[in-house]
């Protein structure tokens, strides 16, 4: 009996240790991969100029728009949001967006092209190798977007003085760029039975612009469309960090948390059902 | 117009013909493909409304400018994009085809290059786009025939537009190498500032728009063309589409004699 006891305590010792192991070497590998991409991102230093062009030109045009809206007014308010709260909020919202790398072209390109059988043949997870590298880009990129569009709104409606907003910003930025990333994966792997998720693609981008707040935020759209919104995983990627930010707040945090790590749990399980049926379907020829 | 001259003409007018009928057939063979892309570019333009239409929602007038003059300014700017990308579908690839010497393809054939280059692909997306220029004007345009000719006045400036400015992007490559991101990232910023109203914008930013960046002769369309005809605006637009389409052949032109190739082996795409 003792001895049963102890053969069995000893073999969950073992499993929770193979476990442990499993996850370490999967973060180790992850890292790897992370290290790979930023050394690789390195190289396109012209990409990361012409995005932030980019950036700059269209915060420009959003800070012309709500300007005008608020008739230049710099006091009033609209649905809790001053003009400096907004601009400040785009900035985050873009930056955010902007930082996502197009991993669903990339996932259909493999796909198309064969290369995912490359890709699966190797010690590590597909979709945590594309997770890794994407979190690397995005990260890199999200730091710099933000400088960038600093450049244009801090002339225009003063310094980010939000206090623990910034520290609100940065906690949920994580789970943000995850949900962005589960979201595009999924899309991307449909190609295992569609090829031209370019246009999934599109939709979902839209989508998140408008009902995940990137354009407007979501407290200035109408109530039932607020109501739908709640129930949509597109606010988790967008608008709840930009807001944390802007209104100084931990107050929401650990709700906002909380949101975020439903729909991570929801579109990690549909990524991964995705995966494992498009993987089993797969036919590459020739090599 | 001499006779020879107009054979001439009619010579291009059935290369173009030709070309046109190709680039159908061969996105029709993926009906299917063919139908979901034009599909979702269309929702995805439905999309950009649907944001309008929030916007106009909480603020009913910005700067003159109400939800229907957006509703037309996306109309055109949509419908123009389209029909050029669907019958000069290559427009937005230039810069590629040049530094990657696939132009060379081109200089092989007897038929004018630029022409050529331009007519030998169609944007299956193009077609939503088109289709969603209509149905808005059809939906809150003037659905007179003083009003349809004038809006497909629109379509016509607004899509010679985008093809100056992109020809222009475009030859960039003839004398900077690689410029595809330049390219691509010159094509976003012009369709996104063609698709906001033209009045938010204040000195120097709006003499930009309607000089160096002539996004403003497209999102001024729906008041200057549409809504209040203004017999100047209407002038310096055509005059602007006009001179940048012709600077822009002349650069092309320019460009190709500067053009090295790069003994690519290519098929036509």
């Amino acid at each position: 009996m003792d001895r049963t006891m102890g053969d069995s305590s000893r073999t969950e010792a073992g499993k929770a240790v193979a476990i442990w192991g499993a996850g370490a070497a999967a973060f180790a590998k992850s890292a790897a991969v992370a290290r790979i991409t930023l050394r690789q991102m390195m190289f396109y230093k012209t990409d990361f100029l012409l995005r932030c062009a980019f950036l700059l030109m269209i915060l420009y045009v959003f800070s012309q728009l709500w300007s005008a809206a608020y008739g230049g007014g710099e006091t009033g308010s609209v649905a809790g949001f001053t003009l400096k709260q907004l601009l400040w909020y785009l900035v985050f919202t873009e930056a955010l967006t902007l930082a996502a790398p197009p991993i669903c072209s990339r996932i259909e390109q493999e796909v198309k092209n064969g290369d995912v059988a490359m890709r699966l043949v190797r010690p590590i997870s597909y979709v945590l190798y594309h997770y890794a590298s994407f979190l690397a880009e995005a990260a890199l990129r999200f730091a710099i977007h933000l400088l960038a569009g600093s450049l244009v709104v801090w002339p225009i409606v003063g310094a980010p003085n939000f206090g623990y907003g910034w520290a609100a910003l940065l906690s949920l930025s994580l789970g943000a760029l995850t949900v962005t990333f589960l979201m595009a994966a999924a899309i991307g792997l449909c190609a295992f039975w569609i090829e031209e998720t370019r246009g999934l693609e599109f939709v979902l981008q839209k989508l998140q612009f408008t009902l995940g707040g990137m354009l407007l935020p979501i407290d200035l759209m109408p109530d039932w469309l607020q109501r739908i919104c709640a129930w949509l995983p597109f606010r988790a990627a967008m608008y709840l960090p930009a807001r944390a930010a802007v209104h100084s707040g931990g107050d929401h945090l650990l709700r906002d948390l909380g949101v975020q790590a439903v729909w991570l749990a929801v579109l990690g399980a549909i990524v991964a059902v995705i995966f494992r049926r498009g993987a089993v379907k797969l036919h590459v020829n020739g090599g | 117009m001499s006779t020879g001259d107009s054979g001439g003409l009619r010579a291009i007018a059935a290369f173009l013909g030709t070309c046109w009928k190709i680039n159908l057939a061969s996105a029709l063979e993926y009906r299917l493909s063919f139908a979901l892309l034009a599909g979702m570019m269309f929702i995805n333009n439905f999309i950009w409304l649907f944001f309008w239409n929030l916007f106009f929602s909480r603020f009913p007038i910005v700067q003159g400018w109400e939800l229907r003059d957006v509703m037309l300014m996306w109309a055109i700017g949509a419908g123009g994009f389209g029909w050029v990308n669907l019958l000069f579908g290559n427009f937005t690839r230039i810069a590629t085809i040049v530094s990657t010497g696939e132009l060379d393809l081109y200089l092989a054939q007897p038929k004018p290059v630029l022409l050529h280059v331009l007519a030998s692909r169609m944007s299956i997306t193009a077609a939503g786009d088109f289709v969603f220029g209509l149905v808005i004007f059809a939906w809150v345009g003037e659905r007179t025939l003083l009003g349809a000719l004038a809006f497909a006045l629109g379509l016509l400036l607004a899509g010679l537009l985008f093809l100056g400015v992109m020809l222009h992007v475009g030859c960039l490559a003839f004398f900077i190498g690689n410029s595809e991101g330049i390219a691509q990232q010159a094509l976003g910023s012009f369709v996104s500032l063609s698709t906001y109203p033209s009045s938010i914008f204040k000195g120097a930013a709006r003499a930009m728009l309607f000089s160096l960046i002539p996004a403003g002769f497209i999102s001024y369309l729906p008041i200057g063309l549409l809504k209040h005809f203004d017999p100047w605006f209407v002038t310096a637009a055509i005059a602007a589409t006009a001179l940048i389409g012709g600077s822009g052949i002349a650069l092309f032109r320019f460009g190709l004699k500067r053009y090295a190739s790069g003994n690519l082996i290519a098929a036509r795409s």
